[in-house]
């Protein structure tokens, strides 16, 4: 009884559209025209049926109250009535077609992703997301940064608890955004409510999307295509700047880049490259390897006190640039750069007991992955 | 043929008076109610697609 009468509050509270408490039942509206029309649709379309409802029900039920046994009504034994039957008929009809043109005409908007000003690159992997600014030689993967230990209950959750990463996706506001969505491994698929956006992200093809964002401000989403053990664990967030902000980001990140690429040719030293590999050894491969390295055997192998790879650098090297195929160990040479590969591979030589001393110089991964 | 083509437009749409079926169930050959029916089947169909591109325009 007592839930019958929540039902009834929020079908009253939404009744009389109050917009700041409707999204904690209802579908957002969003912050761009074609999820404001998505809204609006949805909208449209619920009073549609409300008004549906209450007339045939409403009906059925004046019909079975004033008309009922008790009070001597006699059934009526006709059988066709052609005029009826045609405007049962034609009334829904109409009203199909009448949902079907606003609808319509939104999905042929959502698709149009022609004259975009800024082209992104949205590819998925067990379990991150990683993002491609095209033609600005920005790019970068984005981890879920939740502490495993609130996943296991350890440390209570903090405020955006499985919704957060380390690096959100960047993108300026005002102006049209183009996705180019794939994936690497299995079918993921991006999914972020604000914006409308929920796109599935297929090994092999690429879907195409696009947003042009009305207000700056952080919105999240999550993977929305079950991918595997973590499919939980692959936020998405989006950071919505405005113009000249996001135009300055993107020209620190450039030159981020350029500077990284340089420092492919430097010498490196170890406790550099320790440090950083510590960082990617956190956030891409302890999923699998776990924590210190002791992998979860058989499905994931220890790295830590591995004979094979404390033997062997070529070895070690190999497994993390081309990945092993038919496993699910991911091939490292598109998606780290050189510094990162070599980061990560004198980082699990020299940690967990693996006391090797090795140092791999990112020149070397460099001339590995150019052959 | 014309009471054909009145049988199976009120066959698409769901309606039909009792007088005309049994008239329909007692004279003509299936076969033309079937051919009549897969034509103008294909008609609609094609006069969707015919709206639809002009809407895509
Ligand atoms: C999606 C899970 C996954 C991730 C993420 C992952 N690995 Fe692996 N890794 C595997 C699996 C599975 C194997 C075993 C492959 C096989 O069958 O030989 C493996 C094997 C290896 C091996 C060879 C070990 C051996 O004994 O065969 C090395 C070295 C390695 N991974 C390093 C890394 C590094 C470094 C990273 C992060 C940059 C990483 N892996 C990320 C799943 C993963
Ligand atoms: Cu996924």
């Amino acid at each position: 009884m007592r839930s019958a009468w929540r039902w009834l509050l929020v079908i009253t509270l939404s009744a009389s559209g109050s917009q700041a408490n409707a999204n904690d039942w209802n579908m957002p509206v969003g912050v761009t025209d074609v999820s404001a029309d998505i809204f609006g649709l949805h909208m449209t379309i619920f009073w549609i049926c409300v008004v549906i409802g209450l007339v045939v029900f409403g009906a059925m039920f004046y019909s079975l109250f004033r008309y009922r046994h008790s009070k001597g009504a006699k059934a009526a034994n006709f059988h066709e009535h052609t005029s009826v039957e045609v405007l049962w008929t034609a009334i829904p009809v109409l009203i199909l077609v009448g949902m079907a043109v606003p609808a319509t005409a939104t999905l042929k908007n959502m698709y149009d992703s022609s004259d975009a000003e800024l082209d992104v690159m949205i590819t998925g992997q067990q379990w991150r997301w990683r993002y491609e600014y095209l033609g600005e030689d920005v790019a970068f993967t984005s981890n879920m940064s939740t502490p495993r230990t609130q996943v296991s209950g350890a440390e209570t959750r903090g405020e955006h608890y499985l919704l957060e990463v380390d690096e959100p996706l960047v993108l300026p506001i005002n102006r049209k955004v183009r996705f180019l969505m794939t994936s690497d491994d299995v079918i993921h698929s991006w999914w972020v409510p604000d914006l409308a956006v929920k796109q599935d992200t297929i090994p092999g093809f690429i879907n195409e999307n696009w947003v042009t964002i009305n207000e700056p401000g952080i919105y999240r989403g999550q993977c929305t295509e079950l991918c595997g053990i973590n499919h939980g664990f692959m936020p998405v967030v989006v950071h919505a700047m405005e113009e000249d902000e996001f135009d300055g980001w993107l020209a620190e990140r450039k030159e981020a880049a350029a500077e990284e690429a340089m420092g492919v040719d430097r010498e490196w030293a170890m406790e550099e490259l320790v440090a950083r590999g510590q960082e990617i050894y956190q956030s891409i491969c302890s999923s699998c390897h776990q924590a210190e390295g002791q992998g979860s055997p058989p499905a994931f192998p220890a790295l830590a006190n591995n004979e094979q790879l404390i033997s062997d650098v070529d070895w070690h090297l190999n497994k993390v640039i081309n990945g092993v195929s038919g496993a699910a160990m991911p091939a490292f040479r598109s998606t780290l750069n050189p510094v990162e590969i070599a980061a990560v591979v004198t980082y699990t030589r020299n940690a967990w007991g693996n006391d090797t001393g090795d140092v791999v110089q990112p020149s070397e991964v460099a001339e590995l992955i150019a052959q | 043929m014309w009471s054909v083509v009145k049988s199976v437009l009120a066959a698409l749409l769901g309606v039909q008076s009792n007088q005309k079926r049994q008239e329909d169930f007692s004279s003509g050959k299936p076969a033309a109610y079937i051919v009549t029916g897969i034509v103008i089947t294909l008609l609609f169909v094609l006069m969707l697609i015919v709206l639809a591109t002009f809407a895509a325009r």
